[in-house]
């Protein structure tokens, strides 16, 4: 995907506020990058901008043909309906993709069982834990059949126990099916053992600081790891 | 059945013999049958009135009126209150007629729609411009509470508009449906029973009322009002009964699912 000289500007209480100018980057096909920046840079609109749930003012998104057609989206929160079973959840986001019933409850509650809630499938969101609201909105996002994952803080809200099981529950689920993810988070530990590159980006209007191309594997990836240390401190040092 | 639904039904029982002893001890001190008949008197008036022959068309008259009032309350004003919650523009072309609704006494409408048109239709067209802006406005207010977040869910996920208006628009409206119906149903029965007295149709509650009221048949007026009271309570609790309906077709979806897990 190749974001190319995108600007995007809000307009609040009459005054226009620049969130983007000429951004640009380029995100190899079936990568995780992960955007780290503070609060209120911008972040979010650049994911809605790839997503198409907003509209660049000026500049273009390509991407590439793996990368055509719908997105999987992860939210802050879980977003699920409350009045519908966990089941129902999943399901009727495969509605378009999958015409056979029979079909489409199958690949629910395949990935269901994969984020390890196929027990809870009949359950309402209300009678589940946070986390584990959390983790069917995982189960929906990879069963949705999107070309790309976006990833907008989806586990900010949840204790440190809680998030590292969904960042290896969203990893185990896309080694199986490496789809381009685009994530972002102000969490600098749970950047560098999720994404391929890391992009560290400045307050408003939003400008790339720097970019880091992670070289060890993933598995062999520790927060203790002398790679991870040496970004750590870039980011924690030079402010 | 749980201890304190036992004892809140007790209490509900002593009040209502608490009224019916202070209704009977103001009878007999008054002494007068026209100013206010014992409550055996208005019973025996009760069952007289349900043996008569043109009982059942009076009551069906009444409900007819207030059901037919009832259905074009739920659809206008669902329907419109839908639209103006999602169109601003829409909102503040239909303020002028909501706010004049609201604000016009009861007995004015009557009397204006006793003008125009025949004693029958009178309590209909009253009990409609009187329900109208109670089901408008809550539906109004549901569609400003349907979650922004949700909505931006389907979206992303590409729910078509008939999905995102059947799986989160309508159940994020029910709360709104709920209220409104019950308020507007409530009022309906009032206003239809207000205009039968004023207009007299041939058969009604309203104009039996009337009538045992010109006659100075007080313990008849308040059998007929008892009557009123009884319609209003059997619409309410054939409502609750109604509500259950729905929530049956999600237990019976939701056993499908478990049928079809492989």
């Amino acid at each position: 995907m190749i974001i190319n000289s995108v600007s995007k500007s809000f307009s609040v209480g009459g005054k226009s506020l620049d969130v983007l100018v000429d951004f640009s980057l380029t995100l190899p096909p079936g990568s995780i990058t992960a955007f780290v920046g503070p609060s209120g840079c911008g972040k979010t609109t650049l994911l809605r901008l790839i997503g198409g749930l907003e509209q660049c003012d000026r500049g273009i998104i390509e991407k590439a043909v793996s990368e055509e057609g719908p997105f999987s989206y992860l939210f802050q929160e879980p977003r699920l309906l409350p009045w519908h079973s966990v089941i129902s959840n999943v399901e009727l986001a495969l509605r378009d993709w999958y015409p056979d019933r029979k079909r489409r409850i199958e690949r629910s509650m395949e990935f269901l069982r994969m984020v390890g809630l196929e027990a809870y499938a009949r359950f309402t969101p209300d009678q589940l834990s946070g986390g584990m609201r959390q983790r069917v909105a995982i189960a929906r996002a990879f069963a949705y059949p999107g070309h790309i994952m976006l990833l907008d803080e989806p586990f900010q809200s949840l204790d440190t126990h809680l998030r590292w099981s969904l960042v290896e529950a969203f990893l185990a689920l896309w080694k199986a099916d490496k789809r381009t993810t685009v994530y972002v988070t102000h969490d600098v530990p749970e950047a560098l053992l999720m994404a391929d590159t890391v992009v560290r980006l400045s307050s408003r209007p939003m400008e790339i600081v720097q970019t880091y191309a992670l070289k060890t594997p993933r598995e062999q990836r520790s927060l203790g790891h002398q790679e991870c240390i040496e970004i750590q401190r870039d980011f924690y040092t030079y402010p | 059945m749980h201890r304190s639904t036992w004892i809140t039904r007790a209490v509900i029982a002593l009040s209502v013999l608490v009224l019916l002893t202070l209704w009977h001890i103001g009878a007999v001190l008054l002494d007068a049958q026209v100013l206010l008949p014992q409550p055996s008197t208005t019973a025996a008036a009760l069952v007289s009135l349900v043996q008569q022959s043109p009982f059942s068309l009076n009551v069906l008259g009444t409900i007819g009126r207030a059901l037919r009032s009832f259905l074009i309350i739920f659809l206008t004003g669902g329907i419109l209150g839908i639209l103006a919650g999602y169109e601003k523009h829409f909102h503040a072309f239909l303020t002028p007629l909501v706010v004049i609704c609201k604000a016009t006494p009861v007995m004015s409408v009557i009397l204006l729609a006793f003008i125009w048109f025949s004693s029958g239709t009178v309590p209909v067209f009253s009990a409609f411009l009187m329900g109208f802006p109670v089901m408008f406005v809550q539906m109004e207010q549901g569609v400003h509470h349907i979650s922004p977040r949700l909505q931006e869910m389907t979206v992303a996920y590409g729910f078509s508009p008939m999905r995102r208006l059947i799986h989160l628009v309508v159940p994020s409206l029910v709360p709104s449906i709920i209220t409104g119906a019950k308020a507007s149903l409530s009022m309906v029965w009032k206003v239809v029973i207000a205009a039968e007295v004023l207009t007299v149709p041939r058969y009604g509650v309203g104009s039996r009322m009337q009538l045992a009221q010109v006659h100075l048949d007080t313990a008849e007026v308040l059998a007929w009002t008892c009557i009123a009271v009884l319609l209003t309570a059997l619409g309410d609790l054939l409502f609750i009964a109604l509500l259950r309906i729905p929530a049956l077709f999600v237990r019976k979806h939701r056993k499908e699912v478990q049928e079809v897990r492989p």
